[in-house]
């Protein structure tokens, strides 16, 4: 099962790096545009000082975990991409997929493993090492453990957003551009404190889509800075259950959908 | 001339057609524009002005940079670069109809659908939202309405010339993403361009960037104004006359280079 699942990533990466040119404009590409607004921030901040109390490199915390996370993410789940996705519903080529004597999930995971989205994994490991390096962070054993959880709790709560949201193609067979709202849009609030936005949308990415637990608590732990919403402690720990309960409930939904699929015809 | 007008307006109807994609394109907009709004009134904290636009200001700004995105295709417009890849450029180019016009008509239509529909009710939807601020006078309207115009010009102009790099090679969908994240971070897409540090600014307006979005907002908060601002509409001319005739002469000479694929 794996080693099927590390031929196809490896033929995929190969095929990729046969357009060597394509590939270098591509990874380029890709990290400027994380780089682009992480110096816009950095020049702003040069007038404004800081954003409601969060210092320069408390916010680069923020979001280098958030764009290494979300990268990685959308490498191992390229398959999983809505957009793509869709495209396999409505040409029917889904269909294929269900005839093979193989797992589904994997087979989609192996479909797809885009290498140009080391462009945005880069910068986000240069921004959040940057951050690091420039905190006076009080390290202990348990933000040393606590740390590589939450990367991987984040990796597992976009993943879910993403298999939710080409599962939902299943119905609608186009995909569906009001999941970037909380793929693309979820990425872009996250990197930044959540105490910015208003009552509504923060009580939206506290209680219906957990995001909240994901970046925002495990930082004000990592930071020691005090909890403005005076939620209970033990808060800070709930990474690992929001990201992972998110991406159980995204593969309920998605083996309920691929029980209830009805191929296009075409 | 004829021709042209008629370009326009079926790519005009075009751009009406899909319904629910502008609807969910407006939707993810808002809240774009929402998230922000957030960022910059947390930014502002206690102060009511900085870099002479006001509070008010800076969340109609918000606003403004989402009903432009589809106006200028602010994340990249690679139509050209497709059909140079499908083999479509062929036919286009036995038409016995000037290439850059060919497509400016039709972007005109793209461009003029996009902003009524994305623009102006995405700001509609800001004015129920916050209190915005408006341009009050009518010769800022005057104003407003021909850098619009210009600007969309300068936009396109720009968007073709890189797209004319396919003419050359196929990786020209790398350039182009490389040049058009180039353009939105030069242009005070992100952030007003008020509030960067001054050599920053003074780099950016070496480039026509800053013609598209900064100064369609300084225009409409009011903080262009006088000689500045016909200094501002100026420099889009200036921008357009440069910009049209590089086109035209990397078309002359891509033309040559051309190799027709597929069939």
């Amino acid at each position: 099962m794996l080693s099927l699942y590390c031929r196809l990533i490896a033929i995929e990466i190969r095929a990729q790096l046969q357009y060597r040119v394509s590939f270098l404009f591509d990874f380029t590409g890709t990290a400027l545009v994380i780089g682009v607004e992480f110096a816009t921030l950095v020049l702003v901040l040069q007038r404004f000082q800081n954003i409601a109390g969060w210092s320069l490199a408390e916010v680069a915390f923020l979001y280098g975990m958030v764009q290494m996370a979300f990268g990685v993410m959308d490498m191992l789940f390229s398959g999983f991409d809505p957009g793509d996705f869709g495209q396999l519903v409505r040409r029917g080529t889904f269909d294929q997929l269900l005839l093979r004597p193989l797992s589904v999930t994997l087979q989609v995971m192996g479909s797809k493993f885009i290498l140009r989205r080391l462009g945005r994994i880069f910068n986000g490991i240069a921004i959040f090492a940057w951050a690091v390096s420039s905190l006076s962070i009080s390290w202990t054993g348990a933000k040393l453990v606590y740390l590589p959880i939450v990367f991987a709790s984040l990796v597992a709560f976009y993943g879910g957003l993403f298999i939710i949201g080409s599962t939902i193609t299943f119905w609608t067979v186009e995909s569906v551009e009001v999941v970037n709202i909380f793929t693309y849009g979820g990425t872009e609030m996250m990197s930044y404190p959540m105490n910015i936005y208003q009552d509504w949308m923060r009580l939206f990415f506290t209680y219906i889509v957990p995001a909240i637990f994901l970046n925002y608590y495990p930082a004000l732990y990592f930071l020691d800075k005090p909890d403005p919403f005076n939620f209970p402690y033990f808060v800070h720990f709930l990474a690992p259950l929001a990201g992972f309960g998110v991406m159980f409930l995204a593969l309920k939904f998605w083996h309920f959908g691929i029980r209830h699929y009805q191929s296009t015809g075409t | 001339m004829r021709l042209f007008w008629e370009l326009a307006k079926l790519s005009f109807q075009r751009q009406l057609t899909y319904r629910a994609a502008n609807l969910a394109g407006l939707g993810t907009n808002l809240f774009w524009g929402l998230l922000r709004a957030a960022l910059l009134i947390a930014l502002y904290g206690t102060r009511t002005e900085v870099a002479g636009i006001s509070i008010q200001g800076a969340i109609t700004y918000t606003g403004l940079t989402q009903a432009v995105i589809t106006l200028y295709m602010m994340f990249g417009w690679y139509d050209v670069i497709n059909s140079v890849n499908t083999g479509e450029v062929a036919t286009d180019l036995l038409k016995p109809f000037n290439y850059f016009t060919f497509w400016m008509a039709q972007d005109l239509g793209r461009a003029f659908g996009g902003f009524l529909l994305r623009g102006v009710s995405i700001m509609a939807i800001y004015a129920l939202i916050f209190k915005i601020s408006l341009p009050t006078a009518l010769d800022q309207w005057l104003a407003l309405g021909i850098a619009l115009i210009l600007s969309w010009m300068v936009s396109f102009s720009w968007r073709f010339l890189v797209n004319l790099s396919a003419f050359w090679t196929p990786n020209a969908r790398g350039i182009g993403r490389l040049a058009f994240t180039l353009s939105y971070f030069l242009s005070g897409f992100l952030m007003p361009l008020r509030f960067f540090p001054n050599w920053f600014v003074d780099l950016c307006n070496l480039t026509p960037f800053p013609s598209t979005v900064n100064t369609v907002v300084e225009i409409f908060l009011g903080v262009l104004q006088g000689p500045a601002l016909i200094q501002a509409l100026l420099g889009q001319i200036l921008w357009i006359c440069i910009l049209v005739v590089a086109s035209q002469l990397a078309l002359r000479a891509g033309i040559r280079q051309l190799v027709i694929q597929g069939g």
